[in-house]
Order: structure tokens, then C-alpha cells, then sequence
């Protein structure tokens, strides 16, 4: 069969063409707008870099970064490692296997006004479940809407339960894929259990690993709901992520250059963030094509 | 077969795709709004008010509902392209700026030509308000005036009989009133919202002080900022606010007062029928209002200009059928509808629907709202780099309130913060 | 005495695990049910006498909410539809072709996800109503299926790699070109991981909110947004009727994810599970 140009292009036509209208297109003209201020009523007005350094030197979206990088870092790795674990625990065997698997699925069916309205409740310094359970424990009382630290630990734990099942999915059926044989093999071999895991799992499941820590980092330096329903970014702007940041740019303040920049910032911040991922998927990629 | 499914699958996008083809013979306006002008329009004592004007123009309504800052985003947005679907948006008055003045039709040819009823009886503070760069952008339709909400029970435990006097009394009293009563959440003093500049700007003007006034002068008495900002500070020290002051949204004032765990809150005066409703409010019938006190430190004679929001019918600029969208404005402004609305829970923008005996009777508050009206101000005016001065505002504020600076410091870095932003 | 241990240890982890996934929809649920007052009572109360005056309330007050969640249904489905589709055809042309600007531009999809859907907005508003597509349930599909045509492709490329190429070599024999290859022999043995997809797709596109807000006003309104104005209630948040809301809202994609899951982690092994 001669391949032709025109079927392989055809085939990859409608992805690419989606993403060039829906994602590349405006990119491209929100690099042009990043350098112009605009808003409503007002034309377009060329302003070179004055967009960029004024973020750059804003404390306030220094403050943002820094926020989204620890939230970002803390739940990537949380739901990775958990994420492993409840995939190995379910390979193991589980009582009810087939339940408990819908029942970790059911997070992620939630939406995040819904799952954002009960967090509320449930974590509400005087009325929630946790206070209450806190307060029977002994322990000190929830005080997130004070602390940043506590409003920060509150929304990645949100997004965590929110996002966990993706994570776990994706490592689960990397884990099924394991042919047993080499598991049989490595048990005839004398290996523990935790050598298993190291040369036998670990390895395997690395290409599924930095896939789902490739799009869950993407995904969370993306992250807005949860910061903007439970805290608003407060107080006085403390827990603000950078989504919050370019949201109050471009829908409260109507400052579209700002807020076009501000995109354009995240995409270098989150390419920084991802490039050791991406350069290790990359030279996976390269190996198996080799 | 695949002929057949590819033909079909076409033919549905097309069809999904070509919006215009669904739609019905009659005329039709297209209205963005926020959920409650559609309800106190047509839900209520006096019923569906749209009704007549429907019937007579052969038009239907479609309403677009949505939270007030994406919905007035969504007007901006819809008024910005060459055409826009939507016939009258709902515009709030801190969005009334030149900027978006350019936006929206002149009004003045049309109130010539086709005028609305006794344009001056609609409170003369709004109407001026409305007029932008020399041009009548909108029409006033609905104002949310400011008043003080108390739960008379939760007072009388505390042995509190009446209500404040003075705000050095309304401070104390929400002290008194704060703690643990056995079983059940803790009861706070005063319910408030922090995100919205109007409470700062409330306590500021107890003690005869503002934000920014109305010929744009920021802070014109600073020491009163600070004793306002001090006052709330206070307040949450004593733990008469709540400990999640920062993340109380605007609605969660109201389920406070109906659950009992505040006992006072400044809401809009209009709230009261809700807040008495016996299958809602656990005190059904023992919420009062009354005008919000001012300080005893004041210039005697100094009386609370209350803080008031109201909204305006806009006609974009790039609507289809202006002709229509300006008589649905005409009608709903005219004082039959005005009452009609005020029945239904709107606050009305006439000052004679005050003296109507009809609206007297389904509104106990009737006097006090009309007598806080007389002398309320919007908390702050109108001007392009607004949101940004209102937000910086209202973080110096949490930032003191939560002890991370004094109010000095805040009041002195909102000013410097500020003062670059407003209209030269 | 470790085998008890373990199993110990594994009661212990299915407990966590049931708590921790389940509280939070548990509450949702309850409170739909429970009535107003006792709802935010304290303490939590657990016990009460069941009502169903939240979920009446809801269809005599809301009715817009249900016509919400059938053009949420028809988005969903349009999105699923397309990216599958799309997924698919880009998965197998990954899979199949190997040639290094293929790769780059596959590379890119991924790239490509760096940029914030939120900011896109600005430009593609106004694109859309030049387009006469503002407020049309295809348009919001068209949206939603770009955010997972990066992610589908790789599932559908890993899955059809564990498809033998004599399949496509042995319909190739029997005259048939790559696009009924594709759709004939190859999709219905990709079906399952086209169905991870989907589930992927149909969980997003069922609970998005910010692009349902911009891009809908009327004719193509979704539940999310009805949801959001119950929340943000100006007369008082009615939380029995925000949780009766929820509830529905939330039901039918936790059906549908309890009834995949089977195919979703199968789909999801490449095949793996297949002999």
C-alpha cells in the first residue's frame, strides 16, 4: 500500500486542526495583544514589553508563582505516590474489586462548583464535620481562612481528591500491563517484594508515570476553581495562583494586555516546570523509536 | 453506509450549528440581567409586570441570567463586537464609566422623542449618575440601599431590648452578643463580607470619613478610615466577627441571619421579606432593620450616607432592534411597573412609589428605606481603573483587619496605592 | 500472623479509601434529602426525617436547570463524538507512521496544552460571533474536544500499538485503503480504548463551567451554570435545592463511570487485557 501524503495528513488533520484554531491561533494573537494595552470602549494601544515588566516586577504575581509552583509540586507528587500505591494495593487484590474501583472513580465525576460547595461545608471552621471531629480529638481548630499556609494545604487537598482517580488510572492500567511472567520470574529469582517493585515495576511503569505527572503538572498550573471558590485568593491576596492572577487581569479589570501577557508568562512558567518531564519522555520516545 | 452516516452527522451539525433557524415568528428581545431583575419583573405580589408590554408589542422576552461581575463582563463583551443578539442589558452603577459609555446608545434623543412617564420623579442622585460624558447612558431601574438587619431574639438573650443608637453602642452590642450558647455553632455579633469595598466604606462614613467621593478626593478624612477599619478590627479580634471573615460571600450574610449565627448584618433593606420567611429563617418575624448608626465621635449632626448600588437599563450600542429594546425600557421605568416591581422585592427608584400606600403595606421597612435613601451615596464613583482601586482597597482592609499591618499603615498604603489609579 | 496483617492493613486501606472518595458525594447526597434547618445543624446531624420537598422545589422553581442538563447531554455527546473520532484517526496515523515531523508534531500536541485555555477566550469570543457560532451547543463540543485530543491520541497511539500490523497488512490484501482499514477492522478492536477516551471527554464536558459561561447565553446553557447561579442565589442560597441540584447533576456521569469503569481501565491497559 503507497502512502500518500495527502492520507497521512488527512488522518491527522482534525486533532491538529482543533488545536490550531481553538489553542495555537490565539496564542499567536495573544502575543500580539500582550504587547498593546486594550479593554472595553478603548482600542488596541502599542506598548512594546510595558505589559511584561509590569507583572514582572508586581510582587503580588511573584507571590501567585510562587504559590501555584508549591500547590503545583505538593499535588503532583502527592497523587502520584498515592496514586501508585492504590494501584499496586488494587493489582494485589482487593475485597470487592470491582466496587471499590467505581467508588475511587467517583471523585472525579464531581464538579468542581458541587465538590467546591461541600469542601466548604465540611472543612467550615464552626459548623463542618472536620471541625467537629477536631474538636473532639483535641486537636487545634481549622483556621484556613486566616492562614495562607492552611487555605494553601486546603486546595491542593481538594484538588487532589478531585483529580486523584485521573492519576490513579492511568498508573493502574499501566500496572495491568505488566505481563505476570516477569513477576514469576523475578519471585523464582529470590527477590523480596520491594526488589520486585524496583526492577520490575518501577521501570515499567516509569513511561505511565511521567505521563500522568506530565499532564496532572500541566493541568494543576492551570489551577483555578478550587483557589477562586474556597479562598477568592485571600485574604489579602495570599493564596492567589497565577489562573487568579490573569482571571482579576482580564475579567475584573478588563486589562486584556496585562491579562495576555500574564498567559504567555504561565506558558514559559509551566514549560520550565515540565521540561525535566518532557526531556525524560522525549528520550524515552527517542529509545523506542531506536 | 458510511454515505449515510457521514450525510447525517452533516446534516445535525449544520443544523446545530445555524442558530437562526429555530426561531420563532414573533419578535424577541434578548435581556442580560442577573437572575432577581428577572424575578421582580415577573414573579411575586404583583405577578408577571412584562406581560402587557409583551402582549401589546407581539414581542417574547429571553432572559440571560448570570452573577453580577461575569454578567456585566458578558454586556462589556456583547457590546464590544460589530453586532451583538442581546436587545437591553442591566448595567451597575460602578460600571458606569466613559470607557463603557462609548458602548452603550445615547438615551437622550429617545427620552426627547419617546419619553418615559415622569422621568423626574426617578430619584434625581441616580439619574444624574447615569450621565456620562454629557449623555444619558442608562436608566435607573433598581437600587439596593444599605440598612442594619438585627436578630431582636439573639439580642434579648443577651438582655439587648433595642437596637443600637449610636455605632459605639452597635460595636458594643455585637461584643455582648458574640459566643457560645450550649449546643450548636457559635453566634458572632456581625456577619460581613470582605471582598466588597461598601463595609469599610460604611464604617468610614460612621465616623464621617470616605473612600473616594464623588468629585474624586481619596480619603478626605483619613482618621476616620482608620477608626473605621480599627472598628472591624476590633470587632474580629473579639471574635464578633466571624474567624472566616476573609471567604464570607455576599449570600453567606444572608443564610448567617436565617441559620442564627449572627446577629446583625448590613444588607440591603429589600432583604427583609426573605429574611421573616417562616420556612426559611428560624426567627421568622423577629429580624428588624434600622439606618446604620453613626459614630458619637462624629460633627453632631452628621447623619449616615449609607451606601447604595443601584442598576440602569442600557441599550447597547450594536443591537439589532433599539426601537424595541428602548420601549421595553420605557415600560418597565414607568411608575405603574416601578410599583408593580417594588411589591414583587425590587427597590424602587421613584421617590413617589414611597409614598404609594400599596408598596407602605407589603413593606414594613417602607419609611426607614426611603428616609436612608434621601441621604445615601454610591461608596465610590465610577472611573476606568475603578476595580483595580476598590480591590487594593479592600485587601489594605483584610490585611489590618487580620493584624498583619495597623490601620494606619493600611489607609496610608491605599492612599499611596491608589492615587495613581484615579482620573486626572 | 502476616497474612492477617495484611489483610489488616488492606481493611484498613479500603476504609480510608472509602471514606476519603466518599464523603464529600455522601454529604451531597444526604443534604439533598435532609430538611432546610437541619441541614448546617450542629452537630452534624445524622439522622432525620427524609423529604423530597427539595427536589419539587427544584422542578417548580428551576425549570431552566433541566432544560440545562439535556443541552449539557447534547454537548457531550457532540464533544465525545468528535474527539474520539479525532483521537482515533491521529492515533492510528502516529502509531502507524514513523517519520521524525510526525513525531514533532505529535510532540507539539503536548506542547500545545501549555497555553491556558482561560485566556483563549479573549480572542475566540468574538471569533465565534463573527461566525454565528456564539451560543450553539456544536461550538461548545468543538471546544471541549480540543482539550482532550492531546491526551486521546496518545491513549488511542499506546493502544493501537498493541495492535499487530498484519491486521492492517491483511486488509490492506484484501484491497481495502487506510481510511476503511481504519474504520472497519481497526476501530472495533480500539474500541476499547476509545472508550477511555470518551469517559475522559463526557466527564469533562458534563461538569466545565467557564467556557459553558462565555460562550452561552441562552439556546445552549448548561447545568454547571444553573448550578453556580443556585449557589450564588442573590435572595439566599436555597441549599436543600442546591443540593437536590448537585445530586442530579451529579448522578448520571457517577452511573455512567460506575458502568464504564470495567472498559475505562481495560481501555486504558493497550490492549493488554486482549490475548
Amino acid at each position: 500500500m503507497r502512502e500518500t501524503l495527502a492520507t497521512r495528513l488527512a488522518l491527522i488533520a482534525p486533532t491538529q486542526g482543533l488545536v490550531l484554531v481553538v489553542l495555537v491561533l490565539p496564542a499567536i494573537y495573544l502575543l500580539w495583544l500582550s504587547l498593546h494595552t486594550s479593554s472595553f470602549g478603548v482600542g488596541a494601544v502599542w506598548v512594546g514589553f510595558a505589559n511584561y515588566a509590569r507583572i514582572l516586577s508586581d510582587v503580588y504575581f511573584w507571590r501567585a508563582l510562587w504559590n501555584t509552583a508549591v500547590i503545583v509540586l505538593v499535588v503532583v507528587h502527592v497523587e502520584l505516590l498515592l496514586g501508585l500505591m492504590m494501584a499496586l494495593l488494587f493489582a494485589a487484590g482487593l475485597p470487592m474489586q470491582r466496587l471499590m474501583l467505581a467508588i475511587v472513580l467517583a471523585p472525579y465525576a464531581v464538579s468542581e462548583v458541587a465538590a467546591v460547595v461541600m469542601w466548604r461545608y465540611l472543612f467550615d471552621p464552626d459548623v463542618g464535620h472536620v471541625a467537629y471531629v477536631l474538636q473532639a480529638l483535641g486537636l487545634p481548630a481549622l483556621d484556613w481562612a486566616v492562614s495562607p499556609t492552611q487555605g494553601l494545604v486546603l486546595v491542593a487537598l481538594l484538588s487532589v481528591w478531585l483529580h486523584l482517580p485521573f492519576t490513579f488510572m492511568i498508573l493502574y492500567a499501566a500496572r495491568l500491563a505488566v505481563p505476570l511472567e516477569l513477576y514469576e520470574a523475578a519471585r523464582i529469582d529470590g527477590a523480596s517484594g520491594w526488589q520486585a517493585f524496583r526492577r520490575v515495576t518501577l521501570p515499567l511503569l516509569m513511561p505511565a508515570i511521567l505521563i500522568a505527572a506530565l499532564f496532572r503538572l500541566i493541568f494543576a498550573f492551570r489551577l483555578f476553581s478550587e483557589v477562586w471558590l474556597l479562598t477568592g485568593g485571600g485574604p489579602a491576596r495570599s493564596t492567589e495562583v497565577v489562573a487568579v492572577y490573569l482571571y482579576l487581569e482580564a475579567f475584573r479589570y478588563n486589562a486584556f494586555g496585562n491579562a495576555a501577557a500574564t498567559g504567555w508568562l504561565m506558558v514559559i512558567g509551566s514549560l520550565l516546570i515540565a521540561a525535566p518531564y518532557l526531556w525524560r519522555l522525549a528520550r524515552e520516545r527517542a529509545r523506542d523509536a531506536a | 453506509m458510511n454515505t449515510n452516516r457521514r450525510t447525517l452527522l452533516t446534516g445535525a451539525a449544520a443544523l446545530l450549528a445555524a442558530p437562526g433557524l429555530a426561531r420563532a415568528q414573533a419578535r424577541r428581545l434578548d435581556i442580560l440581567s442577573h437572575r432577581v431583575h428577572q424575578a421582580v419583573l415577573t414573579q411575586g405580589a404583583a405577578g408577571d409586570l412584562t406581560e402587557p408590554w409583551r402582549r401589546s408589542n407581539g414581542a417574547e422576552l429571553a432572559w440571560t441570567t448570570a452573577d453580577i461581575g461575569p454578567m456585566q463582563d458578558r454586556l462589556l463583551r456583547e457590546a464590544s463586537l460589530p453586532q451583538t443578539d442581546f436587545g437591553v442589558g442591566y448595567l451597575l452603577n460602578s460600571r458606569a464609566t466613559p470607557q463603557v459609555g462609548a458602548l452603550l446608545e445615547p438615551l437622550d434623543g429617545l427620552l426627547q422623542s419617546d419619553p418615559i412617564a415622569r422621568y423626574d420623579d426617578i430619584a434625581p442622585g441616580l439619574r444624574q449618575a447615569m450621565q456620562v460624558g454629557g449623555r444619558t447612558i442608562a436608566i435607573p431601574v433598581r437600587h439596593a440601599t444599605n440598612g442594619l438587619f438585627y436578630n431582636a431574639a439573639l439580642l434579648e438573650e443577651r438582655g439587648i431590648t433595642a437596637p443600637p443608637a449610636s455605632f459605639e453602642e452597635f460595636l458594643d452590642q455585637c461584643r455582648r452578643v458574640s459566643g457560645r450558647r450550649g449546643e450548636g455553632p457559635p453566634v458572632v455579633g456581625l456577619v460581613m463580607t470582605a471582598a466588597l469595598a461598601s463595609y469599610p466604606v460604611i464604617f468610614a462614613r460612621a465616623f464621617a470619613g470616605d473612600f473616594i467621593t464623588e468629585d474624586f478626593r481619596l480619603l478626605p478624612n483619613r482618621d476616620a478610615m482608620v477608626s473605621g477599619i480599627a472598628a472591624i478590627r476590633g470587632l474580629f479580634e473579639a471574635n464578633a466577627l466571624p474567624r472566616t471573615y476573609a471567604t464570607i460571600t455576599n449570600e453567606d450574610q444572608v443564610t448567617w441571619l436565617l441559620q442564627g449565627r449572627a446577629a446583625f448584618a448590613i444588607l440591603p433593606f429589600a432583604r427583609h421579606a426573605q429574611l421573616n420567611r417562616p420556612d426559611q429563617s428560624r426567627f421568622a418575624g423577629r429580624i428588624n432593620a434600622i439606618e446604620v448608626p453613626v459614630s458619637t465621635t462624629a460633627p453632631a449632626g452628621t447623619r449616615m450616607a449609607t451606601a447604595v448600588e443601584f442598576w440602569s437599563l442600557s441599550l447597547p450600542r450594536n443591537a439589532r432592534d433599539k426601537a424595541l429594546g428602548w420601549s421595553f425600557i420605557r415600560e418597565m421605568s414607568s411608575p405603574e411597573v416601578t410599583l408593580g416591581s417594588a411589591r414583587n422585592g425590587n427597590g424602587p427608584v421613584r421617590v413617589s412609589t414611597y409614598a404609594e400606600p400599596a408598596f407602605a403595606a407589603s413593606t414594613p421597612l417602607a419609611a426607614v428605606e426611603a428616609a436612608a435613601l434621601s441621604r445615601a451615596r454610591i461608596p465610590f464613583p465610577a472611573f476606568p481603573e475603578a476595580s483595580r482601586a476598590e480591590a487594593i482597597f479592600v485587601e489594605e482592609v483584610q490585611s489590618a483587619v487580620l493584624g498583619r499591618k495597623t490601620p494606619a499603615q493600611a489607609v496610608a498604603d491605599t492612599a499611596s496605592r491608589v492615587q495613581p489609579l484615579l482620573p486626572t | 500472623m502476616r497474612r492477617n496483617a495484611i489483610w489488616a492493613g488492606k481493611l484498613l486501606a479500603v476504609a480510608a479509601i472509602l471514606v476519603w472518595s466518599l464523603a464529600p458525594i455522601a454529604l451531597i447526597l444526604s443534604s439533598s434529602f435532609k430538611p432546610e434547618r437541619d441541614i448546617f445543624a450542629f452537630p452534624p446531624r445524622f439522622s432525620f426525617v427524609p423529604t423530597l420537598d427539595h427536589y419539587a422545589a427544584l422542578w417548580a422553581r428551576w425549570p431552566d436547570f433541566f432544560v440545562a442538563l439535556g443541552n449539557s447531554f447534547i454537548v457531550t455527546v457532540l464533544a465525545t463524538l468528535i474527539a474520539v473520532a479525532a483521537s482515533l484517526c491521529a492515533g492510528y496515523a502516529y502509531s502507524r507512521f514513523r517519520n521524525t515531523w510526525l513525531e514533532a508534531s505529535a510532540f507539539g500536541l503536548i506542547v500545545v496544552r501549555l497555553i491556558p485555555p482561560i485566556v483563549c477566550t479573549l480572542p475566540l469570543f468574538p471569533a465565534a460571533n463573527a461566525l454565528g457560532l456564539q451560543d450553539t451547543h456544536l461550538w461548545l463540543a468543538v471546544l471541549y474536544a480540543t482539550f482532550f485530543v492531546s491526551l486521546g491520541t496518545f491513549v488511542m497511539r499506546s493502544f493501537i500499538d498493541q495492535i499487530p500490523r498484519e491486521l492492517d497488512e491483511a486488509a490492506a490484501i484484501d484491497g481495502a485503503g487506510r481510511f476503511a482499514t481504519l474504520f472497519r477492522i481497526i476501530a472495533p478492536v480500539a474500541a476499547q480504548g476509545m472508550l477511555a477516551v470518551a469517559v475522559f471527554v463526557i466527564v469533562f464536558a458534563w461538569n466545565e463551567f467557564l467556557f459553558a459561561f462565555i460562550f452561552t447565553s441562552t439556546r445552549a446553557k448548561t447545568a454547571p451554570l444553573v448550578l453556580a447561579e443556585i449557589v450564588g442565589n442573590f435572595d439566599g442560597v436555597e441549599w436543600g435545592v442546591l443540593f437536590a441540584a448537585a445530586t442530579v447533576q451529579l448522578a448520571p456521569v457517577l452511573i455512567f463511570v460506575w458502568v464504564m469503569q470495567k472498559y475505562l481501565v481495560a481501555g486504558l491497559t493497550a490492549g493488554a487485557t486482549k490475548g
